[in-house]
């Protein structure tokens, strides 16, 4: 499509925040004219990358899976994790994606909880929390 | 604004301040945080055969909240840092029921020609950055000084023992996270533990902690006065590091952390709460609540993303904070708990 989502998202953004919220008559309105001005920003960015960033971090998360697991003395844990890192996504549907990325952190959550209660090494588990974080920041028009 | 809010707060009005023709006009609704709805009007009185004309400020409960927040805690803060002299809105009435406005609600002062600093600015003080800079981490030092129960604050919500107020605070936004989470929370998670795991020093004493001092809270004036110290709703008894460490998050640093609150250099700003507060500054245990108080923020940025995406509060706040704001803090958390 042309012009494409984020793009009208961006530019309808910029003309309710420079052009119509200072002609709404209270404060209040145009307060929150500008918030909504910013969260068109911010879907903007998200539109062209929401799917790449979770398949990414997805991915991301069964490497660390594969690579810990066969370290992991709790065989609970450790077939947990042999089961996620070997699930595959079935659609790139945001909601399928989601689910699935939600299910990876949940037995992410206990790969970090056992190894901080074991004083393993967590580097490995920390370089793909700040590459998670690091993917979804989103910035704002100065 | 509705007709019908006007003549049962003037009605209101008129009966708990003895006045049978106070009449309340312009009524407009005002952002004001998310907590409670705010709303700015003119009273009109005679007294003694003088007339008066005033600016209030109404704030109501929402009837969804982002954090269930305490009105009665936030107005008796207001009286007690108005009567010590802090910058800070004079509380006029605390109303509880629900008979008079629908919700409870409380009104107070309105400290006119004043704004308000935006998170959404890369530079919203200016020129006056560093004269409010100054004013901004004094009166912080004020509230950290000020003896809780000499100031009738003693019975605050809150954890007294200075060696357990840390895990108090800990315990209170894990259960909030638990609560509100609608996806798990890998950063938020391991903060807990990190946070747990390496406890802080005792308080140096315990104080009222405001909550949530930040830029947004206060009003300055054209001149650079800071004449308002705004939004106590989050008032708890509390060790003091934990609202130094929220006013220097990242978050309100427009972008600059070496200025904290996009005002004065870090280290001119710790010496200045240092000053006013009496408290000599345990940089370690100051490192500790700079953690904590991100993790914080996660906490309440859960919640509004909660709220929102549940339809319960859809003011589009709650989901700049569920989005933006809890982004940011998991990219401040991973940064600095990854790196140790």
């Amino acid at each position: 499509m042309k012009p494409e989502a984020d793009q009208i998202l961006m530019f309808s953004g910029l003309k309710l925040a420079a052009e119509y919220a200072p002609q709404i008559p209270t404060q209040y309105g145009q307060g929150m004219a500008q918030v909504v001005a910013a969260l068109m920003f911010m879907s903007a960015q998200e539109y062209d990358r929401a799917a790449d960033i979770r398949v990414s971090e997805n991915i991301d998360i069964r490497a660390l899976f594969k690579l810990l697991g066969p370290q992991i003395a709790d065989a609970n844990l450790r077939r947990d994790l042999e089961t996620a890192a070997a699930a595959r996504e079935d659609s790139l549907r945001i909601s399928a994606l989601n689910a699935s990325n939600e299910y990876l952190r949940k037995v992410f959550i206990r790969l970090h909880t056992y190894l901080d209660e074991t004083d393993a090494d967590t580097k490995p588990v920390w370089d793909v929390l700040k590459a998670m974080a690091a993917r979804r920041t989103l910035t704002l028009p100065g | 604004m509705s007709d019908d809010l006007t003549e049962r707060l003037e009605a209101y009005l008129s009966n708990v301040m003895g006045i049978p023709d106070l009449e309340v006009a312009n009524l407009s609704r005002i952002p004001g945080g998310a907590s409670r709805e705010t709303y700015r009007f003119r009273a009109r009185y005679n007294r003694g055969g003088t007339e008066i004309e005033r600016g209030l400020i109404l704030r109501r409960d929402q009837t969804a909240s982002l954090i269930e927040t305490d009105r009665a805690t936030e107005f008796r803060a207001y009286r007690a840092f108005h009567a010590l002299g802090l910058p800070v809105p004079e509380p006029i009435a605390l109303e509880e029921g629900s008979e008079a406005l629908d919700r409870p609600f409380f009104v107070m002062e309105e400290i006119e020609n004043c704004q308000v600093g935006s998170i959404l600015s890369s530079d919203p003080y200016g020129p006056l950055r560093e004269k409010i800079g100054r004013q901004f981490f004094a009166n912080l030092g004020r509230i950290a000084r000020a003896d809780v129960d000499e100031i009738g604050l003693g019975d605050l919500e809150g954890e007294r023992d200075p060696t357990k107020c840390w895990l108090h605070e800990v315990d209170r936004w894990e259960k909030v996270i638990d609560e509100d989470e609608r996806e798990p929370q890998p950063i938020a998670r391991a903060a807990l533990r990190w946070l747990r795991r390496n406890r802080p020093p005792p308080a140096p004493k315990i104080s009222v902690v405001h909550g949530d001092y930040r830029t947004g809270n206060f009003l300055y004036d054209a001149d650079g006065n800071m004449r308002a110290i705004l939004d106590w709703e989050m008032a708890h008894l509390g060790n003091p590091l934990e609202d130094l460490g929220w006013a220097i998050d990242p978050l309100w640093s427009h972008g600059d952390p070496s200025r904290p609150a996009g005002t004065i250099p870090r280290e001119e700003a710790l010496s200045i709460w240092q000053k006013e507060s009496g408290i000599r500054l345990d940089t370690a245990a100051l490192a500790w609540w700079e953690i904590f108080a991100s993790l914080k923020g996660l906490a309440i940025w859960i919640s509004a993303a909660r709220e929102y995406a549940d339809g319960r509060n859809t003011d589009p706040v709650n989901a700049f904070s569920g989005w933006y704001c809890l982004t940011f803090h998991n990219k401040i958390l991973a940064d600095r708990l990854g790196a140790a």
